[in-house]
């Protein structure tokens, strides 16, 4: 809350630090913006070769490319979102030093301007929907409780180890690492819905898993959310951000003398 | 704390430690998440950069900050900004402060002169429409009307300063700190910053300006501490 109330007083600041992430990024490109969806389109062509074509893989009803796309897409968010929070903070040592701000802007750009990606992506899922005829119930609506899960886990991590990565820079140099791992751990290019429960059970650790599964089961299969495990993750979400962001707030204070 | 100062320093002291490493104290902030903790000890390796200075300024004061290279000048512009917390002491700040620790901090390279005024007007408190409205005032102040959409990569180091300058003076913040800007530009624009400082100090800013020139502190400021060891002293006039 106090991340929230901290962010509307500097939202000023905040507007222009979003807007600045994004002209940066896209100046001096040809395609500039096109970039948004290209990454994980790539990504997505990729998969359908190899799972498809070449191992002969049959995961949905639906064509595959959408399956892998819409896995994708919260997917790109998270690791896009964890690449430009974790250095922000140290990359802009010049700021912290000589100017007062509340310090979360920094990371909270870096997600911002991936969230404002994730939307572009989630325009052309919606395209191929169309093209394809997936039929869309109301069910799809559980589509936004999701987003604003993937928004809170990212930040909460983001934050942490963006704060953590000011004091041990050894963050920044594991990100890699972790993002690759942590992709493997999700089930952007798998389902969990065939394998065992102990093994369901052991991927549900990570909150993701619940997000990108649930994303396709809404959206592409018309089916509903198990209200339990939604409000489980809810509840674990809700700790994760009160817990990391007063870590985050606590040790801001020092970041000026540390960095 | 009463209202009739802009600015107040209570005995405020500042501990720094000298090793690169700080183990030690992320561990006690996490150790410390849910309580809180005063130190007034100082341990193998800390010092103390601010010792005991209490300053009160009213509205409309502009103080100079004289002193030799570390004795502690930025140290308090830092604290009266909030980039850094005492760690003992009190500060009271009634007003919006415009730190400027240094001039152009936060342009971005990549960006033009005139979308960098935008992102350095908002970093000092600016708000967006405000600069909009204030912005040919601001291209006037700096004199770069040719070069303002051009990138600032390609600016020299006098354009960049007087862009971060006049960004700064043209805000509506009621505190300006300004840490050693003024020798770095040539006799010109320097004489121009002068005027316009005595022209804030009609309007009722608070200026503090912290300089190794006693003699531009002398022309500009009412009155000038000394800071030297950790301390601050008025000095006799």
């Amino acid at each position: 809350m106090d991340i929230i109330r901290r962010v509307i007083r500097y939202r000023q600041l905040f507007i222009v630090l979003v807007w600045r992430e994004f002209a940066v990024r896209y100046r001096y490109t040809i395609i500039g913006v096109m970039w948004a969806g290209l990454q994980p389109l790539s990504m997505m062509l990729l998969f359908t070769f190899i799972f498809t074509y070449i191992m002969k893989l049959h995961v949905s009803s639906y064509p595959s490319f959408i399956f892998y796309f819409a896995g994708l897409i919260p997917w790109t968010f998270f690791a896009h979102s964890l690449n430009a929070s974790i250095p922000s903070l140290t990359n802009h040592y010049q700021l912290i030093t000589k100017i007062y701000f509340p310090r979360e802007l920094l990371p909270l750009a870096g997600i911002t301007a991936a969230l404002l990606d994730f939307f572009i992506c989630a325009v052309i899922l919606f395209v191929f929907i169309l093209i394809y005829r997936i039929p869309l119930t109301w069910n799809a609506l559980w589509l936004f409780p999701l987003i604003v899960l993937l928004v809170v886990f990212t930040t909460s991590v983001s934050l942490f180890l963006a704060g953590l990565n000011v004091y041990y820079r050894d963050v920044r140099l594991a990100s890699n690492f972790l993002i690759q791992l942590w992709f493997f751990m999700s089930p952007v290019m798998y389902s969990v819905d065939s394998l065992s429960t102990k093994m369901k059970l052991l991927l549900f650790l990570n909150p993701l898993t619940f997000i990108i599964e649930n994303t396709r089961r809404v959206l592409l299969e018309g089916r509903g959310i198990v209200l339990w495990q939604m409000a489980f993750v809810c509840v674990v979400i809700t700790i994760f951000y009160v817990v990391l962001s007063r870590f985050f707030i606590k040790i801001e204070r020092a970041f000026a003398d540390v960095i | 704390m009463s209202s009739e100062y802009a600015l107040e320093l209570c005995g405020v002291w500042k501990k720094y430690s000298i090793s690169e490493f700080f183990h030690r104290s992320v561990r006690e902030e996490i150790v410390g998440l849910f309580k809180h903790k005063t130190g007034d000890a100082l341990s193998k390796d800390e010092f103390w950069a601010l010792k005991d200075v209490n300053l009160a300024l009213k509205r409309g004061d502009v103080v100079g900050l004289y002193g030799a290279n570390g004795a502690g000048k930025t140290t308090i512009l830092k604290i009266i900004s909030s980039i850094t917390y005492p760690t003992l002491g009190s500060v009271a700040v009634n007003g919006t402060v415009a730190p400027l620790i240094e001039v152009g901090a936060g342009f971005h390279p990549d960006l033009t002169g005139r979308e960098n005024i935008y992102v350095n007007g908002t970093i000092i408190g600016m708000e967006i429409k405000d600069i909009r409205a204030r912005m040919p005032g601001i291209i006037a102040f700096s004199e770069l009307e040719g070069f303002i959409d051009m990138p600032v990569k390609k600016y020299s180091s006098g354009m960049y300063l007087r862009l971060g300058f006049a960004v700064a003076v043209n805000s509506s913040a009621e505190i300006l700190l300004f840490d050693e800007i003024l020798s770095v530009s040539d006799v010109d624009f320097q004489n121009k910053c002068i005027n316009k400082i005595r022209e804030l100090k009609q309007d009722n800013r608070t200026i503090i300006m912290v300089s190794h020139n006693l003699n531009l502190l002398r022309e500009t400021a009412d009155s000038i501490y000394l800071i030297k060891d950790s301390t601050a002293v008025l000095m006799p006039w």
